[in-house]
């Protein structure tokens, strides 16, 4: 669409990966006559496009969808699929001619939307000439010094991963400590002489000021910072390449803003965030240099591409919840469950060694801050305490009351995630300036502490002071010697909360104050989460979960008078479990994380039934926060499966078409206008025989990507430069990962116009064996391909080889199973 | 060759002391005879171990006997230091014993020879007590006698009973339950001084350790803070904090107000953000849209 003619030189007006909106068109248009997608021009005659002899053929919406549409006759370009069948033609033809009156159009933000926004990760290893060269070159040492590169950087991720655990723990234990004893001793000394509104002033002033900060940098800064970031690397590891969210600047923010609305007193926890985190720190490690530091180490350049980096990555996602929970076992379990599809044994004993690392390292600095060397007690962030199974045990008797928790945290999972969504949307469709996002964030930790402190002045729940059992006890209109049992809930960070939830012995909190408590968190919880602050959203389950737990179990106390085995903390853990599943739905990992973290092999039966009861009854109303997150984003997410009722959808219906190919030896010209066409943001190119004769069968010879090419135009691996040996050196591999990841746009390389003229060898560069599929496969085949290989585009070819179409990402993730059957997503600009 | 069957310092009525007495000489003679029956045979104890024996018998019936007196009111550490160091010192006497005669190896025999291991199970239980209580926080440094602080604690507490019995008696002639303002207001300075001496203190020990895991003051001090505390805010109900409620509700609900107004401008003036919708170019027939259509509805 809108192609320069081949004298013009190449535009600068937009950048590939951005579809040019209206506001900007003006600028594409000095220069083209015409352009398909300018709604002011929306009504001029189709047929404009089709006598135009650039725009021949192709219509203007067919112009609209990632495929290139290309020239049918007296082109530079190979029109592929035109040879197929005439009928076929027709069709597009028909459809092409239609497209203009219904597109563009705007809709609303809605769930059922591909955002263009998402690529996909080169998981497959792209086995050109150039990387058998250099696989012959290395010999059988280096390979085992890349192997033992591996290793240390598994160790250097966990150990990092560990010390960014302890730093955000210590900064928040000391913040949180200071403003909670300000404002304690400011509620002590009004409590006195009244004139307690200012103190209810002070603290809503405090926690908005906080949480402001850690709201602007995240909204200002780094936008991808936001929330717990499991969404993101979930998405990470799934394949899709989700902008900026392995960066330098996204680990700061987000370790910033962590801590910032921990201690603005937010409905939060600081254990998501550390999963995004370590996934930060393993992508940045694993290349050796940071790109935003502008600093190269030289080293570990073998692991510049997506393939090493996503694995790692997924290491860095374990360290992240190791540290986090303590729960070593459940970090690799959540990068299997989350990255299964591209497993294999080294590298989970890999990323299992990297867990061990992160959670050891964090246990034994907090060791030492805590001033018993070498005690190694708190392996995570949050530590459940001990459960001391002998007086904890669970009977036979209790299961089916395990299972009815586990139902309760399903709806109540439900409710969470059905609230939230309503709110995600709306905050997508209204609240998407920064400032607006800011400004909410602040209302939100200005409610949460005038709710704290409503609740905790209505309250008239006294208990005796125990020593160690209160971090910051508030007495208020308690007796002398007592506090206020409302005050452990609210005026404390939320681990604090969680662990007294648990231990606290029976009796130190009354029905009255768990209800009320648990119905206030509920809805702050589902308040804050999505939020533009970074923010997990496991704790606060845990401890709505832990709070309606322990009211369940005091409940069953009461009714069995007082039996041994009703113990509140047991129940409290299982509601905790129950919630957590109802809310977040994973099944696997987080089964043993909990394990892990109470300590306590016992209770893995029950906590496996919890979850699970959760997750069938949750998953019958909604889906789960993370996958809900997800989906509103508009990312082309693949899931383990096709749609099951897909089995009828070929790869013919399903593929985009027409492509744009390149011949084998292609033109410079012609290469830096497909590069630079606006309008299509193609990253695979099928590379096709070239011959001259365009009746003959051009068969498929190979794949090469948009970042080839780019390195390929930018080193001018000219066929004539080459012949007039004015190359000095042959490009190697080398060069190609130097690039990686931030290729440069094809904008900032400059092609002269005799260079234009001149011819280039793809042979060597391209990928000689792309996967293909034929048209008849069926979705579910396709599906299975593409997700268990990583593929970023699958050809389709015809029975003579020749190219018919190209699967991406997108084409697959748009038929999801809805309430109706399948559903198809549309694609939109976002 | 022991000390002859001591009474209590105080409290035995006389009936019980005496029935006490014939049973423990009842005991004593018992002692005797299995000690001569035992002394002609190698494997039996040896004399010298039953004199320690006997000497640990004797310490820690006095020290169960004082920790029982003093459980309340709780007076443990005051009244009982001296006699949980002599039980100390002679635990010690028998596990030092090992050095001393090879042939007649008390600690082994006394502590180790059978599965009750009583005395091993007696001292543990002292220990644990004294832990618990965590005596060691109001005595000094040697353990011989309370620390400074806390005589100076326990001074105080008694001038604010003292204050507290003057007070209250005066009013107890006519008696009104929730009106005792003459205490409140008498004793008001004494019993401040004695919560911020308390909050000292506390403070004091709880520097060395971290946060979490605070080590209490000795039961001594709490349980006497306690009763001060109990006396001063329930029976007395001196402590009146001002409520005013209405203020708060007025800020709180103001500030709940805020995020009301909030979404609703934003509702009424933010544009909505729409999505530029993309036509995907792939060969499909609206037939076989249709067939989708019709296979899944």
């Amino acid at each position: 669409m809108s192609r320069p003619e081949p004298d013009a030189e190449p535009r600068e007006a937009a950048a590939p990966a951005e579809r040019p909106r209206p506001g900007r068109m003006a600028n594409v248009a000095k220069k083209v006559s015409w352009s398909g997608r300018d709604r002011d021009e929306e009504d001029e005659p189709p047929a404009a496009g089709e006598t135009t002899p650039l725009l021949n053929g192709a219509g203007p919406g067919a112009a609209g969808g990632p495929p290139h549409s290309r020239p049918f006759t007296h082109s530079p370009f190979l029109r592929l699929g035109q040879l197929s069948s005439v009928d076929l033609d027709d069709n597009v033809r028909e459809l092409e001619t239609e497209a203009p009156n219904q597109f563009p159009s705007e809709i609303p933000h809605s769930e059922k939307l591909l955002s263009l926004k998402y690529e996909s990760l080169d998981y497959d290893n792209c086995e050109n000439q150039l990387f058998l060269e250099e696989e012959r070159r290395i010999n059988h040492t280096a390979f085992q010094t890349v192997e033992i590169k591996r290793w240390v950087i598994c160790a250097m991720i966990g150990i990092l991963t560990g010390l960014v655990a302890c730093f955000i723990d210590i900064v928040v234990e000391k913040l949180a400590g200071l403003k909670f004893s300000v404002v304690k001793d400011n509620i002590d000394k009004f409590t006195e002489k009244g004139g307690l509104s200012f103190s209810l002033l002070l603290w809503a002033t405090l926690n908005s000021s906080v949480v402001m900060v850690g709201s602007i940098i995240v909204a200002f800064i780094e936008p991808v910072a936001a929330g717990s970031g499991i969404p993101q690397i979930k998405c990470y590891l799934n394949g899709v390449k989700v902008p900026h969210v392995v960066r330098l600047k996204t680990l700061l923010i987000k370790v910033c803003g962590v801590i910032l609305s921990v201690v603005g007193g937010l409905a939060v926890g600081k254990e998501g965030p550390m999963i995004h985190s370590g996934a930060v720190i393993a992508a940045g490690i694993s290349q050796g240099r940071s790109t935003s530091l502008k600093r190269d180490f030289k080293i570990f350049e073998y692991f510049r591409r997506d393939t090493e980096k996503r694995d790692f990555v997924s290491a860095g996602a374990a360290a992240g919840v190791s540290a986090a929970f303590g729960a070593p076992v459940g970090g690799v379990l959540f990068s299997l469950e989350e990255g299964a599809s591209f497993w294999n044994q080294f590298l989970t004993w890999r990323i299992f060694f990297a867990s061990m690392i992160s959670t050891f390292t964090l246990n034994s600095i907090l060791s030492f801050y805590h001033g018993n060397p070498w005690d190694l007690s708190s392996p995570g962030l949050i530590n459940f305490g001990r459960f001391d199974s002998e007086k904890l045990g669970y009977t036979f008797q209790e299961i089916p009351i395990f299972i009815v928790m586990g139902v309760v945290g399903g709806i109540l999972g439900a409710i969470f995630n059905a609230l939230n969504y309503w709110l995600t949307m709306f905050r997508i469709r209204y609240i998407h300036r920064p400032c607006l996002q800011v400004i909410e964030a602040m209302l939100v930790a200005a409610v949460t502490a005038a709710v704290g402190f409503v609740m905790i002045y209505c309250s008239s729940d006294c208990q005796p002071l125990q020593e160690d059992s209160v971090a910051y006890p508030l007495q208020l209109f308690c007796a002398d010697g007592e506090y206020n049992s409302m005050a452990t809930a609210f005026f404390n960070t939320p681990e604090k909360s969680v662990v007294s939830l648990f231990h606290n012995p029976p009796g130190s909190y009354n029905p009255m104050t768990l209800g009320m408590f648990t119905l206030m968190y509920f809805f702050l919880a589902c308040w804050t989460y999505g939020l533009t602050v970074s923010a997990g959203v496991f704790i606060p389950s845990l401890l709505i979960g832990a709070a309606w737990g322990r009211l369940f179990g005091i409940s069953l106390a009461y009714l069995t008078s007082g039996a041994v085995w009703a113990d509140p903390g047991k129940y409290a853990l299982m509601g905790a479990a129950a919630q957590l599943g109802g809310i977040v739905r994973m099944t696997l990992s987080l089964t043993v994380i909990m394990m892990e973290a109470t300590g306590n092999v016992t209770y893995g039966f029950p906590i496996m039934l919890a979850l699970m009861t959760a997750k069938i009854v949750g998953d019958y109303f909604v889906e789960g926060l993370y996958d809900m997150h997800i989906q509103l984003q508009s990312v082309p997410f693949l899931h383990w499966e096709a749609p099951v009722t897909s089995h009828s959808l070929t790869a013919r219906e399903v593929m985009s078409a027409p492509v744009t190919c390149l011949r084998r030896i292609e033109k410079v010209g012609t290469v830096v206008d497909i590069l630079s066409d606006t309008s299509s943001n193609h990253n695979g190119f099928p590379v096709v025989e070239s011959s001259p004769d365009p009746t003959q069968v051009a068969g498929l010879r190979g794949l090469i990507l948009r970042s080839q090419l780019i390195v390929l135009l930018k080193h001018k691996v000219f066929v004539e430069r080459a012949n007039l040996n004015l190359v000095q050196r042959r490009l190697k591999l080398k060069d190609f990962r130097d690039a990686y990841p931030r290729f440069p746009p094809i904008q900032s390389i400059h092609v002269s116009q005799d260079e234009r003229e001149c011819m280039m060898d793809l042979t060597e560069f391209m990928n000689p064996s792309p996967y293909t599929v034929p048209q008849d496969a069926s979705l579910p085949r396709v599906f299975k391909l593409f997700r268990a290989l990583g593929l970023r585009h699958l050809v389709v070819v015809d029975n003579h080889n020749e190219v018919v179409g190209l699967v991406t990402r997108k084409d697959l993730a748009r038929y999801r199973l809805g309430k109706e059957g399948l559903e198809e997503l549309s694609l939109a600009q976002t | 060759r022991r000390p002859p069957p001591q009474s209590g310092p105080e409290g035995w009525g006389l009936g019980g002391g005496r029935r006490l007495l014939s049973l423990e000489l009842l005991e004593e003679a018992e002692d005797l005879s299995l000690a001569l029956l035992g002394t002609g045979l190698p494997g039996q104890l040896p004399p010298e171990c039953r004199e320690l024996l006997v000497g640990f018998a004797n310490s820690s019936v006095r020290l169960t006997g004082c920790l029982v007196r003093s459980a309340r009111p709780v007076r443990l550490c005051q009244s009982c230091y001296r006699h949980f160091q002599s039980v100390t010192e002679q635990l010690e006497n028998i596990t030092r014993a090992v050095g001393n005669s090879s042939e007649s190896n008390c600690a082994k025999s006394l502590l180790m020879s059978d599965r009750v291991q009583l005395v091993v199970i007696l001292s543990q239980f002292f220990n644990s007590t004294w832990k618990t209580a965590n005596c060691a926080n109001c005595l000094k440094n040697n353990s011989e006698g309370l620390s400074n602080s806390t005589i100076d604690f326990l001074d105080l507490f008694n001038t604010t009973l003292m204050c507290f019995e003057r007070n209250f008696q005066g009013q107890a002639i006519n008696f009104v339950p929730s009106n005792h303002t003459e205490v409140c207001r008498n004793c008001s300075q004494t019993y401040r001084n004695l919560n911020a001496l308390y909050n000292k203190m506390q403070k004091m020990t709880g520097q060395g350790s971290d946060s979490e895991h605070r080590t209490p003051l000795c039961i001594d001090v709490e349980d006497a803070m306690n009763i001060t505390r109990r006396l001063w805010s329930r029976t007395f109900n001196c402590s009146v904090p001002c409520s005013d409620t209405v203020p708060v509700i007025a800020v709180s609900s103001f500030i709940l107000f805020l995020p009301v107004i909030f979404y609703l401008s934003s509702f009424l003036h933010s544009k909505q953000k729409k999505r530029i919708l993309i036509l995907p170019n792939r060969i499909q027939s609206n037939a076989s849209l249709v067939n989708i259509q019709e296979k899944y509805s």
